[in-house]
């Protein structure tokens, strides 16, 4: 498995999609750098405001950057089932002493502990520039490392599933920009968007089902800002804010993990049992 | 002892959208035996790299049974003691020569210390590969991708290596250096299993052969047997034959050439014996005696279109 792990970073590298990743992420890192040495937080401001603005600037950052990051970690990384499953490879990696499940497992992980790396690098460099220059070290923000990788994982699942059907990145990608923009942003504000036109109980419960049984990247979102924010997220039952908006759960987390693990129990089944 | 054995192994394979089935194997069954180079023949589509997948747990059978090492061959604990070069094998091409060998050694059970990196020092050598080792194999030809499938499946020492078109692309020199390596890994007890196009070349090499078409197994024995053509034989005198004995020799066999000093009959062994009793009783003396054969590619063209005709 190590060493189906260790070729997948291998892959990752000679990709320059992911070279071009890393250049974006350092100049986002330098603007930061840049940005923070024109700020007015020195010396102006009580501890309390510049807690208060580091969160700010956190939460903000999240808010724009996590579909984004989510999105094209996915893109860089769709290729490598399709890849995988390629006629010529497939046949010599099953012909080796390796069940099909360390395969794709060892795939899989080798994926996300690439992003992942890509992730801390981000992500840490912002709260070390953050920390060092406000003197405010919130741990809260490290927790976007976790999140974003867990999203990543939950929307990679699609894109193996899809990868092993269809051997085709594209749809992947297409079925998880469709899924991260559009259809579950809308199933989340279901009842604020759609239940406040439509009565029908027997379209409601579809949304609902939808909603229950799909990943919720933006609410895994809403759940890293919570945290960043040192709030309270409960475990089921969301706070309704001034907006009337659901405040986020702890349930996102639970039901995306779960579609997840269901998915890529299928893709594994699947695999298992399919002719090459 | 037989490494592979098969028994009525069938293959079906289904359209996902209609409702057309395509038989890749039909009740195939066979053995190779421990240490011998077995080849497989057949036109394209024919059922060989359907029959290798099967063995290799690559695809899966419909019905029938196969077994490797005496295990069932959807059981992976044999696979440490096999080898295989793919037809049309990728490798990831941002590797290089050496990288590729110790990725696919570590897949195949082997540990990455020194006597890997010894192992694959020996198998760059053996394929003249040493000064191509750090390159990228994106800039190797199709030869060297070849000779490299080839180091890569006998890298881990393995019991039962399988070949699908080892020389294909390769040179007329890489083609005669391919053969020498399986000869010596044959020498070496190991049992390979070639799937080729390239008639001459399995005729060269292998001990046994089975020629499928359409997923049947049309013919299957040893090499030397199945390219002895049967019962025609040249006979060459020393002496002249005269009239009267040529016309006794049409006598014995109407269809037999008869010309000044040879004879060329497709009869039986009692046949050519009373031939034979004609030209000694009459003082004729016999040069030679030829039983014709045939080369392997006549022998497959023949049992082809036979069947096809069938």
């Amino acid at each position: 498995m190590l060493a189906i792990i260790k070729n997948t970073f291998r892959e990752a590298l000679a990709k320059k999609i992911f070279i071009g990743y890393y250049i974006f992420y350092g100049i986002v890192v330098l603007v930061m750098l840049f940005a923070v040495n024109l700020d007015a937080v020195e010396g102006v401001m009580s501890f309390a405001d510049v807690q208060k603005t580091i969160i700010s600037v956190e939460s903000g950052f999240v808010t724009l950057a996590f579909p984004l990051i989510l999105f094209f970690a996915l893109i860089s990384a769709s290729s490598f089932i399709t890849s995988m499953v390629d006629k010529g490879t497939i046949d010599l990696l099953i012909s080796k002493p390796v069940s099909r499940f360390k395969i794709l497992t060892a795939k899989y992980i080798g994926s996300t502990l690439f992003v992942a790396a890509s992730i801390v690098f981000l992500i840490g460099s912002i709260w070390l520039i953050l920390s060092l220059k406000s003197g405010y070290w919130n741990a809260g923000f490290l927790f976007t490392i976790v999140s974003l990788t867990f999203a990543f994982a939950v929307m990679y699942s699609i894109s193996i599933f899809i990868g092993l059907t269809t051997q085709s990145s594209i749809i992947s990608i297409l079925v998880n920009f469709f899924l991260i923009f559009v259809f579950c942003p809308v199933l989340s504000a279901r009842e604020q968007l759609i239940f406040t036109f439509v009565k029908n109980d027997g379209v409601k419960f579809i949304f609902n089902f939808f909603y229950y049984i799909l990943p919720k990247p933006g609410e895994i979102k809403d759940v890293t800002i919570a945290l960043i924010a040192n709030e309270n997220v409960p475990l089921w039952k969301g706070v309704v804010n001034e907006l009337g908006m659901m405040g986020p759960t702890w349930m996102s987390v639970f039901t995306s993990f779960l579609f997840c693990a269901v998915l890529y129990s299928y893709s594994v089944y699947y695999f298992a049992k399919k002719d090459y | 002892m037989a490494l592979i054995e098969t028994q009525n192994l069938s293959k079906e394979y289904s359209s996902r959208f209609s409702k057309q089935k395509v038989n890749a194997l039909n009740n195939f069954s066979f053995t190779v035996n421990e240490g011998e180079i077995f080849g497989l023949l057949g036109p394209n589509g024919a059922g060989k790299t359907t029959l290798i997948k099967i063995l290799l747990a690559i695809t899966f059978q419909t019905s029938g049974t196969a077994k490797i090492f005496g295990l069932d061959a959807r059981d992976s604990k044999w696979k440490k003691r096999v080898g295989y070069l793919p037809e049309n094998h990728k490798f990831p091409n941002y590797l290089t020569g050496e990288q590729v060998l110790g990725y696919y050694g570590e897949l195949s059970g082997m540990k990455r210390d020194s006597k890997m990196m010894q192992k694959i020092d020996e198998m760059l050598a053996l394929m003249n590969l040493t000064q191509w080792r750090k390159t990228r194999i994106k800039k190797y030809s199709k030869g060297m991708m070849q000779k490299l499938g080839l180091a890569q499946s006998m890298l881990s020492n393995p019991d039962l290596i399988f070949l699908d078109e080892p020389t294909d692309g390769v040179d007329p020199i890489g083609r005669k250096e391919i053969r020498d390596i399986l000869h010596d890994l044959k020498s070496k007890g190991t049992t390979i299993f070639l799937n080729s196009h390239l008639l001459s070349e399995v005729e060269m090499i292998c001990d046994r052969v089975a020629i499928l078409n359409k997923g049947d197994l049309i013919k299957e024995g040893n090499v030397h047997d199945l390219t002895q053509a049967e019962n025609i034989f040249m006979i060459h005198t020393v002496n002249t034959l005269s009239p009267e004995i040529k016309q006794k020799v049409s006598l014995i066999d109407a269809n037999a050439g008869v010309g000044d000093n040879e004879i060329h009959t497709e009869t039986q062994i009692e046949t050519l014996n009373k031939m034979i009793d004609l030209l000694r009783s009459n003082n004729i003396s016999i040069k030679t005696i030829n039983q014709k054969t045939s080369t392997l590619e006549e022998l497959f063209i023949n049992v082809i279109n036979k069947d096809n005709t069938n």
